[in-house]
């Protein structure tokens, strides 16, 4: 085991970056994409609102596991022209889509809570001193807004972590398939369960330090009541 | 408002026009052009497994890097779940599935595969404590078979009316014997070969008797004129004795078949 584990570290290592990009890749695609979307089904324009929350609900209604098979098999089988690129890269670039717009759907929903749970009468009052409906919404109701939404969108961002591990339908290979393979048999170590414990220990570290970083944040806006 | 629901409507339109474009004819042109040969393989030692620095080797790793040097390409090796190697195949996420793949009539019909390199059986696999009881095809109907799914072995004990268990790669499938999850595996006899046995990670597993005997080869597209082109390869390796040498190297000459 002593000679093996620089082996399995390094593959470790290899499939936890992987794992943290489609993460972080899919934080800063669906946090802003998510506002896009809840303000389309907050919109006052039926039809979009209709549209909006329509593709909310078939989103969040399916699998992600389904998502990302049709995303990356579709366009290759069906349009006959494989959008994106060949080898990992193009595999990564269909998991961070269909991830990205999938958690956008969750969080645009926790948007809407947050915004909607604000007092109308805040937004009275704002109209009554003059301001206009954009300064309402960046002065007034957005801090609330956050600091509102940060234990709900926490919680996403911890099942995030973990459900990275769902792009393995579609080989690609972050950290439970690097871990898996020194069970099946890879770089000359096969049928060895260890290395799927330290998989576990790297997720439970990065949840650890990312509840510890959100639990600050939640702090920090204490102010905001 | 509008705006957004314009911008919707022009993005679907931007989409379509996309996909809309014509297929390239050669399928060989289509590889040169692109610059990169991708190869869907799984882990599955001695045709393609990594050694220690994470580098893909093996028999067929090597022969396909030397094809792709042939084409004036780059190689790149992506693992693929063995089940889908069709649905890649179509989809483009690979250009070559490359693997020791059996060739069976399936395989056959839905790709495009080049003549056969090496002979394999399916055998069955079962811990070497109890390797005395099954022998024979008859002693085995009362066992749980680990398979990998949409493999010749999968199709080897389907066909005998035995039960499975089906897992995602063949390697999967020796481990669910030596934990016991399943009561035998049926894998390749090239790979059971390598991987159990004394000296081996699975010290305690054996191979006893062969199912059926087969061939591999490489599947490319449908159409694809790939698949000539590496017929025309392997004869020239072969005849240079290059061929040889590789599959010395990974200790499967015995089972090389003469190209010509």
């Amino acid at each position: 085991m002593a000679e093996q584990m620089p082996i399995v570290i390094r593959s470790l290592n290899e499939g936890f970056g992987q794992t943290l990009r489609l993460f972080f890749v899919t934080l800063a695609g669906a946090l802003p994409l998510g506002l896009v979307i809840s303000f389309g089904s907050m919109s006052r324009f039926k039809p979009l609102k209709w549209l909006t929350r329509m593709f909310v609900g078939i989103i969040r209604g399916t699998p992600l596991m389904i998502q990302q098979l049709l995303f990356f098999y579709f366009p290759g089988l069906v349009l006959k022209q494989n959008i994106w690129g060949s080898g990992e890269a193009g595999r990564f670039a269909a998991a961070s889509i269909a991830f990205i717009i999938n958690y956008a759907c969750y969080f645009s929903e926790i948007y809407r809570g947050g915004i909607q749970g604000i007092p109308v009468g805040q937004e009275e009052a704002g109209l009554v001193l003059g301001m206009t409906p954009g300064q309402i919404f960046f002065r007034v109701k957005l801090m609330q807004m956050i600091k509102r939404i940060v234990p709900p969108i926490s919680n996403e961002i911890i099942t995030l972590v973990k459900d990275t591990s769902l792009a393995r339908i579609i080989s690609l290979q972050e950290i439970i398939w690097a871990g898996q393979a020194f069970m099946k048999g890879s770089q000359g170590i096969s049928g060895a369960i260890w290395p799927l414990f330290f998989t576990g220990v790297y997720y439970l570290v990065w949840n650890g330090v990312l509840s510890w970083l959100l639990g600050r944040l939640e702090k920090k806006l204490d102010y905001f009541r | 408002m509008k705006k957004m629901l314009v911008m919707l409507l022009a993005l679907v339109m931007a989409f379509s026009m996309l996909t809309a474009s014509a297929e390239t004819a050669s399928d060989k042109q289509y590889v040169i052009d692109k610059g990169t040969l991708v190869v869907g393989i799984t882990d599955f030692a001695p045709m393609d497994y990594k050694d220690a620095e994470g580098n893909w080797i093996g028999f067929d790793a090597d022969v396909a890097k030397a094809f792709a040097a042939e084409l004036g390409v780059k190689v790149e090796f992506v693992e693929i779940d063995w089940d889908n190697k069709i649905l890649e195949l179509d989809a483009k996420a690979v250009d070559c599935i490359w693997n020791g793949m059996t060739l069976t009539d399936a395989v056959k019909a839905a790709m495009e595969t080049s003549n056969a390199y090496m002979n394999n059986a399916q055998v069955v696999v079962v811990p070497a404590a109890k390797a005395d009881q099954y022998q024979t095809v008859e002693s085995l109907a009362e066992l749980v078979f680990a398979v990998e799914a949409g493999s010749a072995g999968e199709a080897e004990v389907t066909a005998l009316n035995l039960a499975t268990n089906p897992v995602l790669a063949q390697a999967d499938a020796l481990m669910e014997v030596a934990a016991g999850t399943s009561d035998a595996a049926v894998i390749d006899a090239l790979m059971a070969a390598a991987m159990v046995g004394e000296g081996t990670n699975y010290a305690d597993l054996t191979y006893t008797i062969g199912l059926n005997s087969e061939e591999y080869g490489v599947g490319f597209r449908k159409g694809s004129d790939l698949a000539a082109e590496l017929n025309a390869f392997l004869v020239k390796l072969y005849a240079d004795g290059e061929l040889q040498k590789i599959a010395e190297t990974y200790k499967v000459q015995a089972a090389l078949i003469e190209q010509e």
